[in-house]
């Protein structure tokens, strides 16, 4: 069962549509002991870097985010919920990350729009047996800050400057664009990163919008 | 680098979408979840909800429409009308919307765009300027629906909205609009200069238009009866506009 971090960061429902149409049970949880009992973490995430940690703060996430990997469950952190994961971001540099994945979140640009709000192509930088070759494939980002490229670093992208897409440390995976905001690729993308942590879907249905 | 967007707009009064031309003669097109998943398998980028429903009637139906909406598409939307307060923007956003558009109020309270930002991020907050030809401004901001003018320069109300902390701006020649000549691409050439994304909005007519806007400043390109007609589906335009070299998502 996928446990959906809700700290109140706004809009679930787009995930949970996706893993409804993958086919993946999940369930929300405000406070760590709301989680299932076992399965991935997702941590989703939009809005403030300094905000969102709060609020994981004040509803127990942030201390136990990190026993609940030591322990060996799976998380996913998607868009702002994988700079939360990194060690810390230029939008809030008091504030530091949970540093369950190497790197900071760094300002794109100079010379590009910011926010990047839009579809950008991602390649492979380093192989993951989560994740296939992408080849290109256009994959949507809405975001201000992006994590430098490493040796982590699974997908690149590139606006400005080439960034992490989608960069992995152990059983922790984060995805910079949202995948259950990505068309068809990006549910294929959703659904292998949460075969690879140890899901099972019981009810895919192939086609979106139905 | 990020692809050119293009994205159909859909009015839904009631829960129910409909067309407007000129913001009149209105007629049902059916469930917003049914026809923005239409756009979805077609390959459009995003998808442009205006509700002009009126507020008493709004609120019962909205976030369930909302909420279908944001189950069913696996690409981004944004909803705007009468959108007037954080309060409205968060019930929106929590309802399922990736942004919120807002228009007469960001004129009303231009604090209202700042505010937005800080709570939600700019990313989620698209302004939606309505701008006409002006033989003493150049061209002049309208609100409430395109029928009130202000005294707002559009070219310095897009700047004062950047400054402020939209995320991007939805701008549309209400010259232009429902006429099938093209876009005002004046005006789009003083929005391309923008830190910020520019969706350009009223006029289009043939696949040429879209390329013209995306030539001319725009980053993304909206059109409804173009793509509701069924006149240029959305993969022949990408096809076109990727044949001219422009970056899209196909």
């Amino acid at each position: 069962m996928i446990t959906l971090i809700d700290y109140g960061a706004g809009n679930l429902h787009s995930l949970e549509g996706a893993l409804d149409r993958l086919g993946f049970p999940h369930t929300r949880a405000e406070r760590p002991s709301e989680a299932a009992p076992s399965g991935a973490l997702v941590l989703p995430g939009v809005g403030h870097f300094h905000a969102a940690q709060m609020a994981l703060q004040s509803r127990g996430w942030w201390r136990d985010m990190p026993q609940m990997v030591a322990d060996g469950r799976p998380l996913l952190g998607i868009c702002l919920g994988l700079q939360l994961l990194a060690e810390g971001s230029e939008e809030s540099p008091k504030d530091s990350g949970l540093g369950l994945i190497p790197g900071i979140a760094r300002r794109l640009g100079p010379g590009v729009k910011v926010p990047l709000m839009g579809w950008a192509q991602v390649q492979q930088q380093s192989s993951h047996p989560a994740l296939p070759d992408p080849k290109g494939g256009w994959l949507y980002f809405v975001h201000s800050y992006a994590l430098e490229t490493d040796v982590e670093t699974i997908y690149t992208a590139f606006h400005g400057r080439t960034f992490s897409a989608v960069k992995a440390r152990g059983r922790v995976l984060g995805f910079q664009p949202h995948p259950e905001k990505s068309g068809p690729f990006g549910l294929v993308l959703l659904q292998k990163t949460l075969n690879w942590m140890g899901e099972t879907s019981i009810d895919f249905q192939e086609e979106a919008c139905n | 680098m990020a692809a050119k967007r293009v994205i159909p707009c859909l009015d839904v009064k009631d829960g129910r979408v409909v067309k407007g031309i000129k913001f009149q003669n209105l007629r049902d097109m059916g469930h917003p979840a049914e026809l923005a998943c239409r756009y979805d398998l077609e390959g459009a980028d995003e998808v442009v909800f205006l509700d002009i429903s009126a507020t008493d009637e709004k609120r019962a139906t909205q976030e369930a429409w909302v909420r279908e909406v944001a189950h069913a598409l696996s690409i981004p939307f944004t909803v705007g009308g009468g959108v007037s307060s954080v309060e409205g923007i968060r019930r929106l956003l929590r309802a399922g919307a990736d942004k919120v558009g807002i228009n007469t109020a960001a004129v009303n309270n231009p604090r209202l765009i700042a505010e937005a930002a800080d709570v939600f991020g700019r990313q989620c907050v698209v302004v939606a300027i309505d701008a006409a030809r002006d033989p003493k401004l150049g061209w002049r901001v309208f609100v409430n629906g395109g029928k009130k003018p202000t005294d707002l320069d559009a070219v310095a109300w897009m700047d004062q909205v950047a400054e402020l902390g939209a995320g991007e701006i939805l701008l549309t020649s209400i010259d232009r609009d429902g006429t099938l000549e093209g876009f005002d691409l004046e005006l789009l050439q003083k929005a391309g200069r923008l830190s910020i994304p520019v969706i350009a909005s009223g006029g289009a007519g043939t696949e040429m238009h879209f390329l013209e806007a995306l030539q001319h400043g725009a980053d993304a390109v909206l059109a409804a009866t173009l793509f509701h007609e069924g006149t240029l589906p959305i993969p022949k335009l990408k096809t076109f506009l990727a044949s001219q070299g422009v970056s899209v998502r196909r």
